[in-house]
């Protein structure tokens, strides 16, 4: 049929060619003529008889058996869905006709329910629905429905949908609902209907989802209890009059801004309301649903497939609902659904609302009272018999590490939200390591940069997030734990990165020794913030003068001159209160150190102290001399104690000491500042990656080390083998027996008595043959002898010599041998041991052989 | 015995040694300058080092009470003495000494430290009080039996142990021994405990450890059972009601009762008796649970208006210091202005708004501690008066079982009477039982003797009933007066008078501290 249609085709191509050729000779008169017999002549266009095959299948092949052919079974179920779906059309003509059983890929139909294939991954993380979803999302690509008012004529398997990383709406719930059921929700596909946004996947209307920020809890400031003795506050001397009259005016003003507010968010909801859709509520849109109940499910909800977020059951954007399925049953829905999905009730096992297919129903169903009741049970028994579904036609769902990791198809995505854009990258792909950006924009035609947040994974310098503001020209970067300076966060203005200038640094304190939580910087302060000290410090705080300008060559240090620095401290409960300093101000301009210390409970004032530096303090040579009159004091409390001389000049002297070191920490500090900010730059032109010690994929060592092992095992497993000679192996063979075979009680008997008599046979031999050489060796000997004693008179020294030498060389051999028969002697008895012993371990004879 | 015993003359402590020591080891160069013009004061001393000295007899210390750390080492003392007062004392070197008892350190209850090397101790002994002992140095004594060992298991905050140079460290397992018997040691001998040891020892002397550990744990519970009985009697005290749950008070009835006990002895006597005891008993009971519930009730009565006294006082408080802060930060201000202008007009005008607005704090200051007095005298006023009514109605309710009691008296009279004179009728008629007491006969002579006997022991028991309430009730009022007497002194005269001087102390400093620089520029 098509083969022909195609014919018919080619040959009106050929005509049309002739007629472009003609086209050129023609005059204007036939052309005329020919446009008015074109007005005359409409070629009616037949529609075909049978359409097109939706799915052409190229390489079969390639596909396993179940995706190639319906069993018995599955045609049987077919059968049966064909006969609900008639009745229902028959029924319910005014409905649509129910998506049951599309074709797949290789162009064969097949039942809704069997395309689900219930799978757990052995990711960890998609043991959630919200990774799973997200995972979905992410992994496929969206194909919009051909016909955006018709139901598709193919589904495609989970499996077809993970290798080819695209599908509409359909394609995506049959994969989520698969890897959901196997997680253990209660979950559902839902073909249904909802608005244009939701079908095409448009989310520039939504505000970005990693931009709504969790609403901070309020805690609720605890009613002071009202004790019995409580005071009573003092009189209010105020008008009440004037007061009501106040609370009036300010009421009505703060009316007006509300209502003022409210008025311009309305108009800006106006402004940005889409267009009217034509086709609203016919467009056909499929997603799924969890019920409550299983895995801690408190409420049913929908999950938005094409977004991977979770949907009220309420949400206006879903328009209707024909019917929902998952591996085990389908169910068509009976209820109204005019004001959306909000009103519906989704106790599936309710026949009233919703109308099942399969009676192996496992939804408890509402007792109806049945009138003819006896007749139903016979029916529903009939049914059931031969309609239970058949498994799944699909394969089982993997999905690779690799490809789990990439998640996006080439590994990055871009999504456009209200405002924003959001790109998703896969780790290790982009040089820097970013996995997320987010650009957020002032208007809606995303023209004016509002601010960037990265977010960074698998970095050598912990950095995590990154966020630039460029209204107010402030960065902000996060930071994983493991940096050298326990940095957690950096925020600074990206004009002006170098020291000394506005900055705000916080740190992992529990790491620091020194239990520094902040440091923030403008150009003339800097305050330090600690916890949990051991002194108590929690606060220090310099001021500096401007740097001066200085002629001439620069020194080494060209720090900032400091004018004061105040130091915090807390409540040390083991001191007094009025020992106890509260804040030490070492005013270095003022050359005069302040101290305030803590107020105890009773008093309204703490005490302070104030000391003058005195005049040669500097001065190494000398000591300086104490005076009284360096000294100032209020104390809170009459009683106490003042202070006495000796105390005071220590105290003082311990001041100057302490000046000095404070101001060697505050270099510090600069010198630390300078030093994270070059290491920043220095990190930031590099970007170097880490590789996790358990990614055995990316970690070279790993996989060197690996090998290693591997190589060194296969090695060790040679070298067993070549030492382990079977000692039973040719007697095996002999017998016409192996290894894998058992070895019946005779055979064993008659195997272990062969083994030890070869072994005896070969001792004896060998001891045989030492004995033989033994004997020739000094056979030979005496005979060598006799010849000497013979010819001892006419021999020349030569002779005599190779004689002698002959003779300790003979006597070496025959002690030897002497030596070898012994150890022979020795040794045999305890190898003939050895070889029992060994036998009565072998598996292969022990199971019958009692020794 | 001594090294130098012989030869050298033994030295006194006295003032001379004392100030040559402190002023040796006190500071030095200028800052012992300044404390040589202000002068010695052996009560803040806080260490002190008296060693080579050839000390014999340890004296003329009690004044260093704030000495934390003493040095007596290398003298020839023969005795622990002289160390009563030195209650702070956390360290006390003895060692290199003649010294042959352990004494006379009962008080010393702060020690963490304390050598006694190289003396010639054999016994440990009277450390009781010293809980908290962390170093103990007894190396080079005569110490030669295991008991020290046992002693030292008390001292649980002991971690380090000198023990080296004693005869009994000649012992084989010596090292196991004590490792096992005191296993809170982590140096022993100035060395890291052996764990390999410890564990040895720990096996081999399971058994008597096991024992050891047994005694203890029984003697432990022992005192603590002891503990809460004492607690619960105080408690019983606090609530007026000791002895109330038992038969004590009708017991005491009879304490001094010696015609009473006779009179019990009548036949059928002790059926009267008996009834008698249990509703006694039952109304003691009874008023021992009111007095416990009643006792709940006052000392929450009080918590809560301690509580909102304490409140008012420190909301006022933080207010008053509130009000300082933000005068402090216009100080701040001024100041700096004044030190910036060299205007003589400028600097009269700010001069001048910084009195007043001194003044104007020295108001504020006065006037909150005004209303804080007036909120207090309030609630202390109705605290006093909530309190007079819950011990009036104590008192009330104690009285009416009291005179329940004198009822339940008179009964057991008027039948005691009747049985008395039925009696005294059968003795008369000699129908009496053979075992009739003898010395209850000598009772029914005649009519008058037995009614005397039996008007003696009424009234006996009335008295006693009547001066145990009389002690309840004087009691009860007792506490009750002298806590509002209390209050009344320290929480409104006392307390006001502190916070006025404060405040005065406060303003006469702020406006000091003004006029100074003032002078300064003149």
């Amino acid at each position: 049929m098509s083969n022909d249609l195609e014919q018919l085709d080619d040959e009106n191509e050929l005509e049309l060619d002739i007629d472009q050729t003609a086209e050129a000779i023609e005059t204007k008169e036939v052309q005329d003529l020919k446009n008015e017999l074109n007005k005359i002549i409409q070629p009616i266009v037949a529609p075909p008889m049978f359409p097109p095959h939706p799915v052409k299948c190229l390489n079969p092949q390639d596909y396993p058996e179940s995706y190639n052919s319906n069993s018995k079974k599955e045609e049987l179920v077919l059968q049966y869905v064909d006969n609900f779906k008639t009745q229902f059309q028959y029924i319910y003509p005014d409905r649509k006709t129910l998506f049951m059983a599309p074709y797949n890929e290789c162009g064969i139909e097949k039942f809704v329910c069997t395309t689900i294939r219930p799978t757990v991954l052995k990711f960890s993380r998609l043991y959630d629905w919200k990774e799973c979803a997200q995972f979905v999302s992410d992994y496929l690509q969206y194909q919009p429905l051909k016909e955006s008012t018709e139901l598709p004529q193919t589904l495609f398997s989970p499996t077809h949908t993970l290798k080819v990383q695209r599908g509409n709406c359909f394609d995506y719930s049959v994969l989520l609902a698969s890897l959901l059921i196997g997680a253990g929700y209660d979950a559902y596909i839902v073909s249904g209907y909802a608005t244009r946004e939701v079908c095409n996947m448009d989310q520039s209307r939504t505000i970005c989802p990693f931009l709504i920020k969790n609403e901070e809890k309020k805690i609720e400031t605890k009613k002071k209890e009202m004790g019995k003795y409580m005071v009573k506050p003092p009189k209010d001397m105020n008008s009440k009059y004037q007061n009501s009259m106040e609370m009036k005016v300010k009421k009505k003003l703060e009316d007006e801004a509300l209502k003022r507010k409210l008025e311009h968010e309305r108009n800006l909801a106006e402004l940005e309301r889409p267009p009217a859709d034509p086709l609203y509520g016919l467009r056909v849109h499929a997603w799924v649903m969890i019920l409550s109940g299983k895995r801690e499910v408190a409420e049913t909800f929908f999950i938005e497939t094409l977004t991977g977020c979770a949907v009220s059951t309420k949400d206006d954007e879903y328009l209707g609902i024909e019917s929902v399925w998952n591996h085990k049953n389908y169910w068509v829905n009976m209820q109204s659904c005019i004001d959306g999905t909000a009103g519906l009730v989704f106790d599936l096992g309710d026949c009233s609302r919703w109308e099942y297919m399969l009676p192996s129903n496992d939804k408890p169903t509402l007792l109806v009272p049945n009138t003819d009741g006896i007749e139903d049970e016979e029916e529903s028994k009939d049914v059931e018999k031969h309609l239970d579904l058949p498994p799944s036609w699909v394969n089982q769902i993997e999905i690779t590490q690799k490809d789990f990791e990439r998640r996006c198809p080439e590994g990055k995505k871009v999504v456009f939200y209200k405002k924003s854009k959001v790109e998703k990258f896969a780790p290790y792909l982009l040089k820097d390591n970013m996995i997320l950006r987010i650009t957020e924009y002032l208007d809606s035609e995303m023209k004016d940069l509002k601010q960037i947040t990265e977010e960074f994974i698998h970095r050598n310098d912990q950095i995590k997030k990154r966020v630039i503001n460029f209204q107010t020209g402030w960065v902000v970067e996060t930071f994983d734990r493991g940096r050298s300076k326990y940095l957690k966060e950096h925020r600074y203005q990206q004009s002006k990165a170098g020291p000394e200038n506005e900055r705000i640094m916080y740190f992992y304190h529990d790491a620091r020794v020194d239990g520094l939580r902040c440091r923030e910087e403008t150009p003339t302060e800097m305050c330090e913030h600690f916890e949990n000290r051991p002194d108590f410090l929690y606060f220090r705080k310099v001021i500096f003068d401007k740097k001066q300008k200085k002629f001439g060559p620069q020194d080494g240090d060209n720090y900032r001159p400091i004018l004061k620095i105040i130091e915090r401290y807390n409540r040390d409960s083991n001191k007094k209160a009025n020992d106890d300093i509260h804040e030490l101000v070492f005013n270095i301009e003022g050359e005069k150190f302040q101290i305030t210390y803590h107020r105890e409970n009773s008093k309204i004032a703490p005490s302070t102290r104030e000391f003058l530096k005195p005049p040669n303090w500097n001065d190494k040579s000398n000591t300086w001399t104490w005076n009284i009159d360096l000294h100032q004091t209020y104390q809170a409390g009459n009683e106490n104690k003042h202070k006495k001389n000796v105390e005071l000049y220590q105290f003082l002297s311990w001041l100057i000491n302490q000046e000095e070191s404070v101001k060697n920490l505050v270099r510090k500090s600069e010198e630390e500042v300078k030093s994270i900010l070059n290491d920043r730059t220095h990190e930031e032109t590099v970007t170097e990656r880490t590789v996790s010690i358990y990614d055995t994929d990316r970690n070279e060592k790993a996989k060197q080390y690996k090998m290693d092992i591997e190589r060194r095992i296969a090695d060790e497993k040679l070298r067993k083998q070549t030492l382990d000679v079977d000692y039973l192996a040719p007697f095996l063979a002999e017998k016409g027996l192996n290894d894998k075979q058992p070895i019946s009680h005779q055979a064993a008997s008659e195997l272990k008595e062969r083994c030890l008599a070869d072994l005896k046979q070969r001792l004896i031999e060998k001891a045989n043959l030492i004995q033989k050489r033994y004997e020739a060796e000094s056979n030979e000997m005496q005979k060598k002898q006799q010849w000497y004693q013979a010819n001892q008179v006419n021999m020349s020294r030569e002779d005599e010599q190779e004689y002698l030498e002959y003779c300790s060389e003979a006597l070496f051999k025959i002690h030897i041998l002497e030596l070898r028969l012994n150890r022979h002697k020795e040794k045999a008895p305890i190898k003939y041991q050895e070889m029992e012993q060994r036998l009565k371990a072998d598996p292969r004879l022990n199971q019958f052989i009692r020794f | 015995m001594s090294r130098l015993y012989d030869t050298v003359e033994p030295s006194v402590i006295d003032d001379h040694i004392l100030k040559l020591c402190i002023e040796e080891q006190g500071p030095q160069e200028e800052a012992g300058n300044i404390a040589r013009r202000d002068g010695i004061q052996y009560e803040e001393v806080q260490t002190l080092r008296l060693d080579f000295k050839n000390i014999l007899r340890i004296e003329n210390l009690w004044q260093f009470e704030s000495l934390t750390k003493l040095q007596l080492d290398n003298n020839v003392i023969e005795k622990i003495e002289g160390l009563e007062n030195l209650k702070n004392l956390i360290w006390l070197d003895l060692s290199f000494n003649n010294i042959e008892k352990i004494e006379g350190l009962e008080n010393l209850t702060k020690l963490r430290d304390l050598s006694l090397y190289n003396n010639q101790i054999t016994i440990l002994e009277n450390m009781d009080t010293l809980e908290n002992l962390e170093v103990f140095s007894i190396g080079n004594n005569q110490i030669n039996d295991y008991d020290f060992v046992l002693y030292l298991r008390q001292f649980k905050e002991l971690k380090t142990l000198g023990i080296k140079g004693n005869p009994i460290c000649e012992k084989p397992e010596f090292a196991p021994f004590v490792l096992a018997h005191l296993t809170q040691i982590i140096y022993l001998d100035y060395r890291l405990v052996d764990q390999n040891l410890r564990a040895e020892g720990l096996k081999r002397f399971e058994i008597d450890i096991g024992q050891i550990v047994s005694n203890e744990e029984a003697e432990e519970k022992k005192r603590k059972e002891k503990q809460a009985l004492e607690k619960e009697n105080y408690l019983n005290k606090e609530a007026y009601v000791e002895g109330l749950n038992s038969d004590e008070l009708f017991l005491s009835l009879y304490e001094e009762d010696s015609e009473g006990e006779k009179l019990n002895m009548i036949p059928g006597a002790d059926e009267l008796l008996a009834e008698y005891r249990d509703k006694f008993v039952a109304v003691c009971k009874e008023m021992y649970d009111f007095g416990k519930s009643q006792k709940d009730l006052r000392l929450n009565e009080v918590a809560e208006f301690w509580k909102c006294l304490n409140d008012a006082k420190n909301s006022n408080t933080e207010e008053a210091s509130a009000a300082i802060n933000v005068f402090l930060e216009f100080k701040k201000n001024i100041t700096e202005e004044l030190n910036n202008s060299t205007d003589q007009v400028i600097q009269e005008a700010k001069l001048n708004e910084y009195n007043d607005e001194v003044n104007k704090l020295w108001d504020k200051l006065m006037s909150l501690e005004v209303q804080v007095v007036d909120q207090l005298e309030e609630i202390i006023r109705d605290f006093e008066r909530n309190l007079g009514d819950m011990v009036n109605n104590f008192v009330e309710q104690i009285q009416g079982m009291y005179s329940q009691l004198r009822d339940l008296e008179n009964i057991q009279f008027e039948r005691l009477q009747e049985l008395c004179l039925a009696t005294l009728e059968k003795v008369i008629k000699g129908e009496v039982p053979d075992e009739f007491p003898d010395d209850l006969r000598d009772l029914f002579i005649d009519k008058d003797t037995v009614v005397n006997a039996l008007q003696t022991s009424h009234d006996l028991h009335s008295l006693r009933i009547d001066s145990r309430e009389d002690d309840m009730i004087s009691k009860i009022k007792n506490w009750s007066s002298t806590m509002i007497e209390q209050i009344h002194d320290e929480e409104e005269y006392k307390r006001n008078r502190k916070r006025v001087i404060e405040i005065n102390r406060l303003i006469d400093y702020f406006r000091d501290e003004i006029d100074e620089p003032a002078d300064l520029q003149d």
